[in-house]
C-alpha cells in the first residue's frame, strides 16, 4: 500500500454534487450505483449495503442476505439506511436525485459520470475509490488495463465503417449518436457514426425500421433493454428479425452485435464492466474479419 | 334538437360521407408515400419500381397504413357504442377506465405468465378491461342525478385508481419503463406480421355494426328498450364485450391513443346525427382519417425521427376535447 491517507486521517472527496469530508477511511459502505459496486468489487473493497433488485448475475453474490438491501436503483429505503449508520453512501445516475436527502443521513458522494466523458469518468471514479479505500495500486492496474484495451479497440474501430447504436425495448427501437449515453463508442473509441444527425437524447430518438435501412450502418450495436431488466418483452433478436433490417449492410455481413446490455446499460461505467464491454466488442469485430 | 341535426344532416346526405372517404383515401396515399425511405412515385406509377421500393411498401408502409386505418375505425366504433350504452357523450375507453384496465391486464401477464402468446395476452387484457367496464357501469347506475359531467369524471377517477394499481405493480416488478413503452400509442414498430391482431379488433367492431340499431335503442334507456321488446341487459353485455375486445386489441398492438373515439364520435354525431345504422360507417372512416393525420404529423415533425401517435393525438385531442366542453349548448347528457 503506497501513500494515500492513513486510516485515521480525514478524506476530502470532490464529486458531482460538491465535496464530502469523510472523517476516516469508511468501513461500512453502501452503494446504490451498480457501476460503483462493479468497481469496488474489482478493487476488492468490502461493501455492506446494495440495491435490493436488478443486481446482475455477475455480481450475484451481493444478492445474499449478508448484504443489507437499501432500496431500489432509484429509491432509497431511508429508514433502513438511517438505522444501519453507514460510513459512506455512494449514489450516481439513477440515484443521484436522492443525494441531498441521503447526505442528511450519512456521508454521501455522487459518482455520476457525464455521458460525454464516459471512459474518463469510469477511470476517474476507479482512481477516486482507490484513493478512498487505500487501493491506489489496484486501481492503477485496472485503469492501465482498460487503457490498453481501449487503445487496441481504437485500432480496430478506425477501418470498421459506420456504426449505429440502437436500443430495443418492447418491440420498439431508439437510436443513439455521439454525445448520447452510448456515444462514447464514437467519442472515445472512434467508431464513425453511421448517422450524423442523431441528437444526444438520454433515451434516444424513436426511429422506425425504415430508418435503420436508410442509415444502412456497417455495424449495428444493439442494446437489448428488455433482457437487461429481465422483463419478458420481445427480445431484440425477434424485434430486429424483419425484412427491412435484413437488408442493411450490417445484417447482410453478420455485423449486428448484441452488446453486453447488463454491463453497458444497467451497470454502466464500472471499471470492470467497461473493460468487459470493450473486450467483447473487440472480439465481435475480430470474428467478423 | 336531435331531429334538427338529423334533418340538416339528411339534407346534404352525400356530402359528409363523400368528404370522409376522400379524406381517408388522400391520407392513406400520403401515409404510404411518406417515410424515412425514399419512394419514387413516378417509377411506381409507371410500373418500373425497383424491388427495394416494393419491399419497403409491402413490409412497412402498407402494413402501417392498414394498422392505422383498422385501429382508427375500431377505436371509434368502440367509443360510439360506449357513448350509447352509457348515454353520455364523454364516455369512451380512455375516460372509463377500460384502457387502464387493459394495461393492467398486460402488466399482470408480464408478471404472472411472461411467455404467453399474443392472443392469450390480448384475452387476458380484454378480461380485465371487461371487469373494469362492468364495474364502471355499476358505478354509473349509482350516480343519482346522472349529471353529464359526473359520469366521465367518475370514469377518469376509476381509470386513475386502476392506473395507480398498475403503476404500483410495475414499480415493484421493475416494469415501469416497459409500461410506458407499451401504453404510449406508437405505430413505429408496425411491420408486416406485427399488426394482424388489429384485424380481430376491426372484425369485432364491424360486427357491432349489425347490431347498431339495438345500441341506438339501448341508448334511449332500459324502459324504452323493454317497450320495444329488447333485452336491455343482453345488449349492454354485448356492447361491453365488444368494447373490451377492441380496446385490448389496440392496446396490445399499438398502445393507448387518447381521446380519439371521443373527439371523432362527438364531431361525427354533431354533423351526422345519432342514427348509428346510418352514421357509424362514416364516423369510423373519420376516426381512421383523424388517426392517419396524427400519425403523419408524428412522422413529419421531427423527420427522420418519430413522435409517437399517442402524443400527437393526446395534444390535438385534449385541445378539441376542451373546445367541445366549452362550446355553448353542449349536450352533456
Amino acid at each position: 500500500m503506497s501513500g494515500g491517507p492513513a486510516a485515521s486521517e480525514e478524506i476530502r472527496v470532490r464529486h458531482a454534487q460538491g465535496e464530502t469530508v469523510l472523517p476516516a477511511r469508511p468501513a461500512r459502505v453502501f452503494t446504490f450505483d451498480l457501476a460503483a459496486l462493479d468497481t469496488l468489487d474489482a478493487l476488492g473493497v468490502a461493501v455492506a449495503g446494495v440495491p435490493g433488485s436488478n443486481v446482475p448475475d455477475y455480481l450475484g453474490r451481493y444478492r445474499g442476505e449478508e448484504y443489507l438491501k437499501i432500496g431500489s436503483l432509484f429509491e432509497p429505503d431511508f429508514e433502513a439506511i438511517a438505522a444501519a449508520e453507514p460510513d459512506l453512501v455512494i449514489v450516481a445516475g439513477r440515484s443521484s436525485p436522492r443525494y441531498a436527502e441521503l447526505s442528511r443521513i450519512a456521508p454521501t458522494i455522487d459518482l455520476t459520470v457525464a455521458p460525454d466523458a464516459y471512459l474518463q469518468g469510469a477511470k476517474a471514479n476507479a482512481a477516486l475509490l482507490g484513493l478512498i479505500f487505500g487501493k491506489e495500486a489496484e486501481a492503477g492496474n485496472l485503469v492501465a488495463g482498460l487503457d490498453a484495451a481501449v487503445a487496441s479497440l481504437q485500432e480496430a474501430a478506425r477501418p470498421a465503417g459506420g456504426v449505429l447504436v440502437i436500443m430495443t425495448n418492447g418491440g420498439k427501437v431508439t437510436a443513439y449518436g455521439p454525445g448520447s449515453r452510448f456515444g462514447w463508442i464514437h467519442d472515445d473509441i472512434g467508431f464513425a457514426p453511421a448517422a450524423t444527425e442523431v441528437v444526444a437524447a438520454t433515451h434516444g430518438e424513436a426511429v422506425s425500421f425504415e430508418y435503420l435501412l436508410q442509415i444502412n450502418p456497417d455495424w449495428l450495436f444493439v442494446v437489448d433493454r428488455d433482457s437487461a431488466i429481465g422483463s419478458a418483452g420481445a427480445s431484440a433478436a425477434a424485434t430486429l428479425d424483419n425484412d427491412l433490417v435484413a437488408a442493411t449492410k450490417a445484417a447482410r455481413n453478420g455485423r449486428i452485435v448484441y452488446v453486453d446490455t447488463v454491463r453497458w446499460y444497467l451497470v454502466g461505467p464500472g471499471i470492470a464492466a467497461v473493460r468487459t464491454v470493450i473486450d467483447e466488442i473487440a472480439a465481435a469485430l475480430g470474428k467478423s474479419r | 334538437m336531435q331531429s334538427a341535426v338529423e334533418s340538416s344532416g339528411a339534407g346534404r346526405g352525400w356530402l359528409v360521407p363523400a368528404g370522409t372517404v376522400i379524406a381517408l383515401v388522400v391520407l392513406s396515399l400520403a401515409s404510404v408515400l411518406v417515410g424515412v425511405g425514399h419512394v419514387d412515385v413516378a417509377a411506381l406509377l409507371s410500373g418500373r419500381a425497383d424491388p427495394d421500393t416494393l419491399r419497403l411498401l409491402l413490409v412497412s408502409r402498407v402494413p402501417r397504413t392498414a394498422a392505422i386505418i383498422l385501429s382508427g375505425m375500431a377505436i371509434t366504433i368502440a367509443a360510439v357504442i360506449m357513448q350509447m350504452l352509457f348515454r353520455n357523450r364523454f364516455v369512451e375507453p380512455t375516460t372509463a377506465g377500460t384502457v387502464e384496465a387493459a394495461s393492467l391486464g398486460l402488466v399482470l401477464v408480464a408478471i404472472l405468465a411472461p411467455g404467453l402468446p399474443i392472443l392469450a395476452r390480448m384475452a387476458a387484457a380484454a378480461s380485465v378491461a371487461l371487469v373494469a367496464t362492468v364495474l364502471f357501469l355499476r358505478l354509473v347506475e349509482r350516480i343519482p342525478a346522472r349529471s353529464g359531467l359526473i359520469v366521465p369524471l367518475a370514469g377518469l377517477m376509476l381509470g386513475g385508481v386502476i392506473q395507480a394499481v398498475t403503476v404500483f405493480l410495475a414499480l415493484r416488478f421493475d416494469l415501469l419503463q416497459s409500461l410506458a413503452t407499451w401504453t404510449n400509442g406508437d405505430f413505429s414498430g408496425v411491420l408486416r406480421g406485427r399488426y394482424e391482431l388489429l384485424w380481430i379488433g376491426f372484425a369485432v367492431a364491424a360486427g357491432a355494426y349489425w347490431v347498431a340499431d339495438r345500441f341506438t335503442v339501448a341508448g334511449m334507456g332500459e324502459s324504452f328498450a323493454a317497450n320495444l321488446g329488447l333485452d336491455h341487459r343482453r345488449i349492454v353485455a354485448t356492447g361491453l364485450v365488444i368494447v373490451s375486445l377492441v380496446t385490448s386489441a389496440s392496446v396490445v398492438t399499438v398502445g393507448t391513443i387518447p381521446f380519439l373515439g371521443l373527439i371523432v364520435a362527438n364531431v361525427g354525431s354533431l354533423v351526422m346525427g345519432d342514427n348509428l345504422r346510418r352514421t357509424l360507417p362514416w364516423i369510423a372512416v373519420s376516426g381512421a382519417a383523424f388517426l392517419l393525420a396524427c400519425d403523419l404529423a408524428g412522422r413529419l415533425i421531427r423527420h427522420p425521427y418519430e413522435i409517437p401517435v399517442g402524443t400527437v393525438a393526446g395534444v390535438l385531442g385534449s385541445a378539441l376535447f376542451l373546445m367541445l366542453l366549452l362550446r355553448p349548448g353542449t349536450r352533456l347528457g
